[in-house]
């Protein structure tokens, strides 16, 4: 439904590139409502999460209403509303992960970041979040830090590598 | 348009074919308990409360979502809907805080009716005591999600009759709760026209005026089905 009515590139603020990512997304789908879980796909990428204004315009580009926008981002566990931090750490905490220890893992984590799984450091810089099985459990216990698994770890040498990649310490 | 035979609880119709069995049954007055389902809105078969045994399939069917077909079997009012149909009325009434005493509603609500129906005495389920929001920031509508049984009557009737969309649904499972736009107060709603549709659509004491009080609250869902109707005769 590519029409005059549909909201144009050029009204995406110029000073934001993500949104200008989000606005190419909308225009090569040719503002069609149905591209609504790709379009969130993007914006998800540019910024890590969903904020409310970003919702705010994509509904408007593509004509849907809010709480149709709103529903879907809520219904699927991989759209966020919430940033998960510059930097993530996802303990695996499937059944082989838990018998090598993953609490343990979890535990030093909150010692020594005081995150809770599902919890963000102040400064937006670590977000520790769990998995119930990343398909890894050859490598038990596993963590990803940053898309990057890491096998048969022990706590010591994740927070050494939470520290190489963020610098947080 | 040529009729088919059913036979319904051991009675034999002739009916036209493409209707659910919900609409044949409705029309040959044999009861069918229903909470999701409003005539001229369409129908998600969410409640389950019109599940019905067809001869041959050994799940039970939602009788507002299935079609009739030739020499269909069906059974509307066995021990084992009966039994469903009182698990599903206790669910409801355990998944809220529903208090009927000092409900709007009270009287004129169509799940205490269905407690009545299926004769409810105890909830055998522990209660969920969820915390939920009172939403009064409409300047005339009231938003309960303690009494609301998640039907999403309004949901659709916003959506297909009036064309407003204001409502939706956020979350699953157990969180499931109905929105207004961005899960934002009802009364700063940029969707909302204020028809009052959903309120009567809503069977429960969920969406009221602001001006009634306990028990005083009389809604007309009837109206919805006219109004389709009329839409439709294009007068």
């Amino acid at each position: 439904m590519k029409s005059d009515t549909a909201v144009p590139v050029k009204d995406a603020p110029k000073t934001d590139p993500r949104l200008k990512l989000i606005a190419a997304r909308i225009k090569k789908e040719n503002y069609k409502p149905d591209a609504l879980i790709e379009i969130l796909h993007t914006a998800q990428g540019a910024y890590g999460y969903l904020p409310i204004e970003v919702l705010t315009y994509i509904a408007k580009a593509l004509h849907l209403p809010p709480s149709r926008v709103f529903s879907t981002v809520t219904f699927y566990h991989f759209f966020s509303l919430k940033s998960k931090g510059e930097h993530t750490c996802i303990v695996c905490t499937g059944t082989a992960c838990y018998v090598k220890g993953a609490q343990a893992i979890l535990n030093k984590l909150e010692q020594q970041f005081a995150l809770k799984p599902g919890q963000v450091t102040k400064d937006n810089k670590l977000g520790v979040q769990v998995a119930r099985c990343i398909g890894a459990c050859g490598l038990a216990p596993a963590v990803v830090i940053d898309n990057d698994v890491q096998g048969k770890v022990n706590v010591e040498e994740i927070i050494q590598s939470i520290n190489e990649k963020t610098g947080i310490l | 348009m040529n009729k088919i035979p059913v036979l319904i609880d051991e009675k034999k119709l002739e009916v036209d074919p493409h209707r659910t069995i919900l609409e044949v049954c409705r029309e040959h007055d044999i009861e069918i308990l229903t909470m999701c389902h409003l005539k001229g809105i369409a129908d998600i078969g969410s409640c389950r409360l019109c599940l019905v045994e067809v001869e041959g399939i050994n799940k039970l069917m939602s009788a507002c979502t299935t079609k009739v077909t030739a020499n269909m079997v069906i059974s509307t009012a066995t021990e084992r809907i009966k039994k469903y149909q009182r698990i599903t009325t206790e669910l409801f009434f355990a998944e809220r805080n529903h208090v009927c005493a000092v409900c709007v509603s009270n009287g004129s609500c169509e799940l205490q009716e269905l407690g009545y129906k299926t004769g409810v005495d105890n909830i055998r389920y522990p209660h969920l005591f969820p915390q939920c929001n009172v939403d009064t920031s409409h300047p005339w509508y009231v938003m309960d999600h303690n009494r609301c049984i998640m039907c999403t009557r309004c949901v659709r009737v916003c959506n297909e009759v009036e064309g407003a969309h204001n409502w939706d649904i956020k979350n699953r499972g157990h969180q499931v709760r109905i929105i207004s736009d961005f899960d934002t107060p009802w009364g700063a709603s940029t969707t909302c026209t204020s028809c009052g549709k959903c309120l009567h659509a809503c069977p429960t004491g969920a969406i009221w005026p602001k001006a009634i009080v306990q028990g005083q609250l009389v809604k007309n869902p009837g109206m919805i089905t006219e109004l389709v109707e009329k839409r439709k005769m294009r007068l």
